[in-house]
C-alpha cells in the first residue's frame, strides 16, 4: 500500500491507512492503460465476468454484487463499476483480498468491443481466531475470539468471544445474516453475558441476555428493530454502598422491543467536517414479558459546518425520557446518566443529578447540548500525516438530568429541566483513534454546579465512542 | 470379633499420629474407647477402599469414611467413650462439636490449605513429599482446590465479600472458639472430668495440628499458645495415648494389639516408582535425541544412498 | 464484619443511641419466605424484642440480595447495615445492650456452643429438607422461592440456588444422608436442646439470651410451618419442654405487642402451637 500513497492525489487521506480501499483501486486502473487509446471513447460491452479463487461462496451472492458491471457502456464506466463491485465484495466480509483485471475478450464469440472482467479473490479462512490478554484496574483477563466468516456461503458470520478474567468471565456469541443482494438489510442474533462495574454508583451489574435484531434501510434512513431479553443481576460493588443502591440489588428480567432510526450524512463519524446526524431510539419494555416495564425515548442530533481555515463548527443536542409503566419505580440500570469527559465536560463520569451518599442514581429525563469549534493544531505540525489525527477544540457544554413527576404535566417538566442547568466551557486537544473512538484532553471550567455533583475542575482526560 | 476392623488414614508427622484432623479424630477416639483397629497409615488416598481418608473397613457395614459415621459405628460395636456421660453432657458434646465445626474448622482449613504461604511452604511440600510419585504432582493441588471450595461453601458469603474481611472474620471466630474451649475446660483434665470422651477426641484432633505443625504463618498457633490449659491438654493426650509414636513414627497401636501393619507396603511401591520414573525419563530423552539427532547419526552411516530411507524409518519407529 | 469495621462500629455505636427508625429487612412474609429464612428472621426479631429495641419489619422481595452477606435478615440502623444474628448481637452489644452479660465464662462458652449446634444441625437440616427433598422442593420451595420472578428467570434462580445448596451439602458431608437420617439428626439436636433446657424457663435460667432467641426462631418456625408432611414437626413435638419454651417466649414477647410484628398475627390466629 506504500506505493499507493505516492500516487494518491488526495492531500488528506481521511480514512486513514487502514481504510485505504479506494486507494487500492488506483492499482486496478494500471492494467487496462495500454488499451486506453483504442477503447477510451468507444462503446464497450462487458461480455463475461470471471471469478478466480471462489471456494465456498455461493454464486447467487456474487451475482448480485457484480450485476452492475454488465450495465457499463464505456471503459470509464466499466472501471468505475468494477471498482464499485470490488468495494461491495470487500464489504461482505467474505474475502481477504479482491483484485480486478479488465481485458479484451478473446475466443470465438468475442465481440470486437467486448471486455472480460476478472475478479481475483482470496476467501477468508473458515475459522479465524484471536487471542489477547488485557490488564486493567486490578483485573487481568484473557480474551479468546473465534470468527467463522461466510459460514454457509452467503456472507453469514458467526462470532464468539470469550473473556476469562480474574474476577469475571463474560462471553458473546453472535450470528449475522445479510440478505443476498442487499447487504444493508440484515438480521442478527446475539447471546451474551457481560459484567459491568460502575464505581460512580457503587454498582455491579451482570447481564445475561439474548437479542435479535433486524437492520434495514428506508430511503436515506437506516432502521433497527430489536428484541432483547436480559436477565440482570445488580449488586453492591462494596460494603459501603449507599442504602439506595442496596435496595436496587437483586435479579430482574427485562424483555424489550426497541426501534432505532439513524440518518447520518456526516463524512466520518469521529471528527466530521460536514453533514448531520440524527438518531432516534425508542424502547418499550415489559410488553413482551419480564418484570420491568417502561417506555424510553431518546435522541441525538449533531450538525457540522465547515468554516474557513479548515475549522469546523459542530453543535449537538441530546435528550431522553424514561416513563415507568405501572406502579414499579424505574430501575437504576435503565435510567440515564450524564457527565464525563465526552458528555458534559468538567464533571466527573456520570456524576450529575440525583445521588445518595455519593452514589449517583441516574435520572428519568435529561438533555445535553454542546457547541464545538474544531481547528487544526496551532502551526499545523505533522500536516498531511500524523498531525491530522489531532484537532484542537473550544467547547461549551450544558445539560441537566433529573427525575420527573409524571403527574405534573409537560409545562412543569420543562421548567424542571430548565432549572439548575449544569454547564461548562474550555478548550483541549482531540485525538482520533481509527474510526471508532477518540481521546480528549481538555481544560474545563464547570459552571452551574449543584450540590452533590462531582466536578473535575481543570484538566480532564477521557476516551469515548459517543461524544457530545 | 474375628479379625479387627481396618482403618485407613493419613500417616503422621510433626509428632502427631496423623496429619489430617479427621483421621486424627478417629484414631484418638479409637484410643479412648479401646477399639481394636488394624491401622493402615498410608500416604496415598487411592489406596483407601473408599478413595478417601479416613476410611474404616467393617465386616457388616461396608466401608465408612466420615469420622462421625465411623465413631457411631464404633459406638455400636460397644467401643463407647461416652458411656459414663449424663444426658446433659451428651448434649454438650454435640454442641461443642458443632462449635468446632462451625468456628474452628474453617480457619483450620484456611490456614493449612488456603493461606498462600502456608500452603506452598508447608502443606503442599509435605503432601508432595509424602504422596508417591506420579500422584504427588496433582493430588495436593486437587486437595487444595477441594478445600478451597469447601471453605467457600461453608462460609457461603465469600463470593460477595472482599477476601480480607472474610479472612479476618474467620480467624476472629476461630480465636473466640479456642478461648471458649479454654474457658470450658478450665482446670479439668478432660472436658467431662477425668476420663476422655468423644468430645475430647474432636477437640484434640482440631487443636493438635495447630499446635504441632510448623506453619510459616500460624496465627492460630499464636493464639493457642496464649491458652496454657489447652496446650497442656493436647500435650497430655499426646503423651498418655500416643506415647510411643515418636516423630513421624509409622507404628500405632490403638490398644496393645498384635496385628500391626506399619507401612512396609510402601517400600516396593517406592522402588517401583523410582524405576518407572527413571525409565520414563530415559525414554523421553532417547526419543528426543533420536528425533532431533537423526541426521547427525546418519551422516556417520556407511551408505549415503540409503541415508534418507533409513532416517525416515527410524523416525517412524520412534514415533510409534 | 471485620475487626476494622468492628472497631468503627463500636466507636460510632457507643455514641449513637438506638434510633427510632431502625428497620429489619426480610423476604415477603406470606408468599416468599422459606423455612430456614423465616427461622433466622424470627430469631433476630425475638432477640431484638428481648433487648427491648424497637425495630420496624420491612418485607422486600429482594432482601436476600440487599443483604451484605447474602443472607437474611439484616437490620438497617442509622447508616449501618448488619446481617445475621451473630453480627447483629455484636452490634447491639456495642450499643450497650446485651443479654449474656450475666453469664459466667463457662456458661458463655456453652451458650455459643449451643448456638452453633442450632446452626450446624437445625439450620442445615432445614436447608436440606427444603432444597434436597424433591417433594418439598417441588411443592413448597420452588413456587415460594421463585415467587417474585417471571418466567424463565424463576427456573434459573431456583436451579442456581439448588445447585449451590447441593454443593454445600456435599462439602459438609450431608449429601449422602437420607431424609430419615436428617430427621434423626433433628431429633438428636432437639434432644440435646431439651436436655440442656431441662425444667428451666430459659436456657440459662431466668433471663433469656441470644441462644433462646435462636432456638425459638427455629423451633417455632418448624412448629408453625406446614410442610409436605408433619414428620419434622413431630420430631420437635416429642419434647414437651421445648414446646412450652416456645409458647413462653411467644406469649411474653410477641403476643402483648400489636400486630406490627408480622409473626404475631400468625401467632394470635395460629392454633398451630398445641
Amino acid at each position: 500500500m506504500g506505493t499507493v500513497h505516492a500516487r494518491s492525489l488526495d492531500p488528506l487521506p481521511m480514512n486513514g491507512p487502514d481504510f485505504g480501499s479506494h486507494d487500492d483501486a488506483d492499482l486496478v486502473e494500471v492494467e487496462p492503460q495500454k488499451k486506453q487509446e483504442i477503447l477510451e471513447n468507444k462503446d464497450v460491452v462487458v461480455q463475461r465476468v470471471h471469478f478466480e479463487g471462489l471456494g465456498r461462496t455461493k454464486d447467487d451472492l456474487i451475482a448480485h454484487e457484480i450485476g452492475q458491471v454488465f450495465k457499463a457502456k464505456n471503459l470509464i464506466e466499466v472501471m468505475r463499476k468494477s471498482h464499485e463491485a470490488r468495494e461491495k465484495l470487500l464489504r461482505l466480509g467474505v474475502f481477504r483480498n479482491v483484485e480486478v483485471l479488465i481485458d479484451t475478450c478473446e475466443g470465438e464469440d468475442a465481440l470486437p468491443n467486448g471486455l472480460d472482467v476478472t475478479f481475483e479473490v482470496t476467501e477468508l479462512r473458515r475459522l479465524t481466531g484471536s487471542y489477547n490478554t488485557m490488564v486493567g484496574n486490578n483485573e487481568g483477563s484473557m480474551v479468546l475470539g473465534l470468527k467463522l466468516p461466510n459460514l454457509f456461503g452467503r456472507a453469514e458470520k458467526m462470532t464468539f468471544q470469550f473473556s476469562y478474567g480474574t474476577k469475571e468471565t463474560s462471553y458473546g456469541l453472535s450470528f449475522f445474516k445479510p440478505q443476498v443482494g442487499n447487504f444493508e438489510r440484515n438480521f442478527s442474533v446475539n447471546l451474551y453475558k457481560v459484567t459491568g462495574q460502575f464505581p460512580w454508583s457503587s454498582l455491579r451489574e451482570t447481564d445475561r441476555g439474548v437479542s435479535a435484531e433486524i437492520n434495514f434501510p428506508i430511503w436515506k434512513t437506516s432502521h433497527t428493530l430489536k428484541w432483547e431479553g436480559v436477565w440482570r443481576e445488580l449488586g453492591c460493588l462494596a460494603r459501603t454502598a449507599s442504602f439506595a443502591i442496596r435496595e436496587e440489588s437483586g435479579h430482574t428480567l427485562k424483555s424489550s422491543l426497541s426501534h432505532t432510526m439513524v440518518i447520518d450524512s456526516r463524512n466520518t463519524s469521529i471528527l466530521p467536517k460536514r453533514g448531520a446526524l440524527l438518531k432516534i431510539n425508542q424502547e418499550l419494555a415489559g410488553y413482551t414479558g419480564g418484570d420491568v416495564s417502561f417506555l424510553k425515548e431518546d435522541f441525538e442530533l449533531q450538525l457540522n459546518k465547515q468554516l474557513a481555515w479548515d475549522s469546523v463548527l459542530s453543535t449537538s443536542l441530546w435528550g431522553g425520557m424514561l416513563v415507568p409503566i405501572g406502579d414499579k419505580p424505574s430501575s437504576i440500570a435503565d435510567r440515564f446518566y450524564l457527565g464525563g469527559p465526552t458528555s458534559v465536560r468538567g464533571f466527573s463520569m456520570y456524576s450529575i443529578g440525583p445521588q445518595s451518599e455519593g452514589d449517583y442514581l441516574g435520572g428519568e429525563a435529561y438533555w445535553a447540548g454542546g457547541m464545538h469549534l474544531y481547528t487544526p493544531l496551532p502551526f499545523r505540525p505533522g500536516r498531511g500525516g500524523f498531525g491530522d489525527l489531532f484537532r484542537t477544540h473550544f467547547f461549551l457544554n450544558a445539560g441537566n438530568l433529573c427525575n420527573l413527576n409524571y403527574g405534573e404535566g409537560p409545562r412543569a417538566h420543562l421548567r424542571r429541566l430548565a432549572e439548575c442547568i449544569r454547564w461548562s466551557y474550555g478548550a483541549g486537544i482531540v485525538l482520533r483513534l481509527g474510526n471508532i473512538a477518540r481521546l480528549e484532553l481538555n481544560y474545563c471550567i464547570p459552571m452551574g454546579v449543584q450540590s452533590g455533583d462531582r466536578i473535575c475542575d481543570g484538566v480532564q482526560f477521557g476516551a469515548g465512542i459517543r461524544f457530545l | 470379633m474375628a479379625a479387627p476392623m481396618e482403618l485407613y488414614c493419613w500417616k503422621g508427622d510433626w509428632g502427631l499420629p496423623s496429619v489430617d484432623p479427621d483421621c486424627l479424630t478417629v484414631l484418638t477416639y479409637a484410643k479412648f474407647s479401646g477399639a481394636p483397629l488394624k491401622v493402615h497409615k498410608v500416604t496415598n488416598p487411592w489406596r483407601s477402599p473408599s478413595g478417601r481418608l479416613p476410611a474404616l473397613k467393617t465386616h457388616d457395614d461396608g466401608v465408612l469414611f466420615q469420622p462421625s459415621k465411623i465413631i457411631t459405628h464404633l459406638r455400636k460395636q460397644k467401643y463407647n467413650a461416652d458411656y459414663d456421660l449424663s444426658a446433659k453432657q451428651g448434649a454438650d458434646t454435640l454442641a461443642f462439636i458443632s462449635l468446632l465445626e462451625e468456628k474452628l474448622l474453617p480457619a483450620l482449613i484456611h490456614s493449612f490449605w488456603v493461606e498462600g504461604k502456608n500452603y506452598v511452604e508447608h502443606t503442599r511440600r509435605w503432601y508432595a513429599e509424602s504422596i508417591p510419585f506420579p500422584l504427588n504432582f496433582f493430588l495436593p493441588n486437587q486437595m487444595h482446590k477441594r478445600n478451597l471450595e469447601r471453605l467457600q461453601l461453608i462460609r457461603g458469603d465469600s463470593w460477595r465479600e472482599e477476601d480480607e474481611d472474610t479472612e479476618r472474620q474467620l480467624y476472629t471466630d476461630a480465636q473466640e472458639c479456642m478461648s471458649l474451649l479454654s474457658q470450658r475446660l478450665a482446670k479439668h483434665k478432660f472436658f467431662f472430668g477425668d476420663s476422655p470422651a468423644s468430645l475430647d477426641a474432636y477437640v484434640f484432633s482440631h487443636l493438635a495440628p495447630i499446635l504441632s505443625a510448623k506453619l510459616p504463618n500460624n496465627k492460630l498457633q499464636q493464639h493457642l499458645s496464649s491458652l496454657p490449659n489447652l496446650c497442656q491438654y493436647c500435650r497430655a493426650i499426646l503423651t498418655i495415648y500416643f506415647a510411643w509414636e515418636g516423630d513421624s513414627g509409622p507404628r500405632i497401636t490403638p490398644k496393645p494389639q498384635s496385628g500391626e501393619t506399619p507401612d512396609t507396603e510402601e517400600e516396593p511401591h517406592k522402588r517401583r516408582n523410582q524405576v518407572l520414573s527413571v525409565l520414563v525419563g530415559l525414554l523421553a530423552m532417547v526419543g528426543y535425541a533420536v528425533l532431533s539427532g537423526i541426521v547427525s547419526i546418519q551422516r556417520v552411516g556407511p551408505d549415503h544412498a540409503l541415508e534418507q530411507g533409513i532416517a525416515m524409518e527410524d523416525n517412524e519407529e520412534e514415533e510409534e | 464484619m471485620s475487626l476494622v469495621t468492628d472497631a468503627f462500629v463500636s466507636q460510632i455505636a457507643a455514641v449513637e443511641p438506638w434510633p427510632e427508625n431502625a428497620a429489619l429487612y426480610q423476604p415477603l412474609k406470606s408468599e416468599q419466605v422459606l423455612l430456614s429464612d423465616n427461622a433466622s428472621c424470627l430469631a433476630v426479631q425475638a432477640f431484638l424484642k428481648m433487648c427491648n429495641l424497637p425495630v420496624q419489619v420491612v418485607c422486600r422481595a429482594n432482601a436476600e440480595y440487599m443483604s451484605p452477606s447474602g443472607k437474611v435478615p439484616f437490620i438497617h440502623v442509622g447508616n449501618q447495615v448488619i446481617s445475621e444474628l451473630g453480627p447483629i448481637v455484636q452490634f447491639v452489644k456495642a450499643k450497650g445492650h446485651s443479654l449474656s452479660d450475666g453469664l459466667d465464662e463457662v456458661q458463655r462458652a456453652e451458650m455459643k456452643a449451643y448456638m452453633e449446634l442450632v446452626n450446624n444441625m437445625l439450620l442445615t437440616a432445614e436447608l436440606y429438607i427444603q432444597w434436597c427433598d424433591e417433594a418439598t422442593l417441588e411443592e413448597i420451595t420452588q413456587p415460594r422461592y421463585s415467587f417474585p420472578y417471571s418466567w424463565p428467570l424463576n427456573y434459573f434462580l431456583v436451579f442456581q440456588r439448588k445447585w449451590e445448596i447441593k454443593r454445600k451439602m456435599k462439602a459438609i458431608g450431608w449429601a449422602t444422608k437420607t431424609l430419615e437420617q436428617v430427621f434423626e439428626d433433628v431429633d438428636q439436636c432437639c434432644q440435646a436442646l431439651s436436655q440442656r433446657l431441662g425444667t428451666q424457663p430459659y436456657f440459662f435460667n431466668k433471663q433469656p439470651t441470644e441462644l433462646d432467641a435462636l432456638v425459638f426462631g427455629h423451633l417455632f418456625t418448624i412448629l408453625t410451618t406446614q410442610l409436605t408432611n408433619d414428620e419434622l414437626q413431630e420430631k420437635v413435638k416429642n419434647y414437651s419442654n421445648l414446646i412450652a419454651f416456645c409458647r413462653r417466649i411467644e406469649q411474653h414477647y410477641f403476643e402483648d405487642h400489636d400486630s406490627s410484628i408480622s409473626s404475631s398475627t400468625k401467632l394470635s390466629k395460629g392454633p398451630t402451637l398445641p
